[in-house]
């Protein structure tokens, strides 16, 4: 299932609705729409913040079967690898931590497999979680 | 859907999901916050690194007068976004039982 979202934050909801919609007729428990829900959010929010300017949607397509695979395609956007280890400081004292980062930090933390690919303006992450689910 | 307000009990409830659309609404009330302060996530079903980056924001602003958030009653999907972030270790957090 796929379906174009305009790229600003307030396509979150209809983003919301349109994965979880599919993932409750499939059954899957909290424990797996919860981290599909916030990676989805998290891809969608950075390809919407690192390309101001441009103006197409953003298509995002859901599949379950024994694993939830997620594809956002950004068409227009600037190169982003999302898959690039970053340095998030998680264990500083309050004092010296610093807002920002963590969006991928829980992004690579929570799913089971994360890609992405970049060729001539077109940007695709994939990412997937298994579903916990052989009758799907 | 997010809201947030002051309980019956002084708390701060926060229901709902708080997304990237929804900080703004989450920053104006927190941003207001003095002293110490007690969030009840009881009815809070989700939380993104948008969300997270307000409760750090507001947390370093209290701490500057020697205050902080208190966070209760966390599900355990939030609960585990807190564990990931590291930020069991800069704020006082209880579990939802």
């Amino acid at each position: 299932m796929q379906r174009e979202f305009p790229r600003h934050l307030n396509s979150l909801a209809g983003l919301y609705e349109f994965t979880e919609e599919i993932m409750k007729a499939h059954d899957l428990p909290d424990g797996i729409r919860f981290p599909v829900h916030l990676a989805t959010e998290e891809l969608f929010v950075n390809m919407v913040h690192y390309n101001p300017t441009v103006t197409t949607d953003i298509e995002v397509g859901i599949d379950v079967a024994e694993q939830v695979t997620v594809s956002l395609v950004d068409n227009g956007g600037v190169e982003f690898d999302v898959t690039a280890k970053r340095e998030v400081d998680v264990d500083s004292p309050l004092e010296e931590r610093k807002p920002g980062g963590l969006g991928l930090h829980l992004i690579q933390n929570l799913v089971d497999s994360l890609e992405y690919q970049y060729q001539d303006g077109r940007g695709e992450v994939i990412f997937t979680k298994k579903s916990g689910n052989k009758d799907v | 859907m997010f809201e947030i307000e002051y309980g019956d009990g002084g708390a701060v409830m926060c229901r709902g999901r708080l997304d990237a659309a929804q900080c703004e609404k989450a920053e104006a009330f927190m941003g207001e916050l003095e002293g110490e302060n007690t969030l009840d996530f009881t009815d809070l079903e989700y939380i993104s690194s948008a969300g997270l980056g307000i409760l750090l924001k507001t947390q370093k602003r209290l701490a500057g007068s020697s205050a902080g958030l208190k966070i209760i009653n966390v599900n355990n999907h939030i609960y585990d976004v807190f564990r990931y972030s590291g930020f069991h270790a800069i704020f006082d957090i209880e579990a939802k039982e």
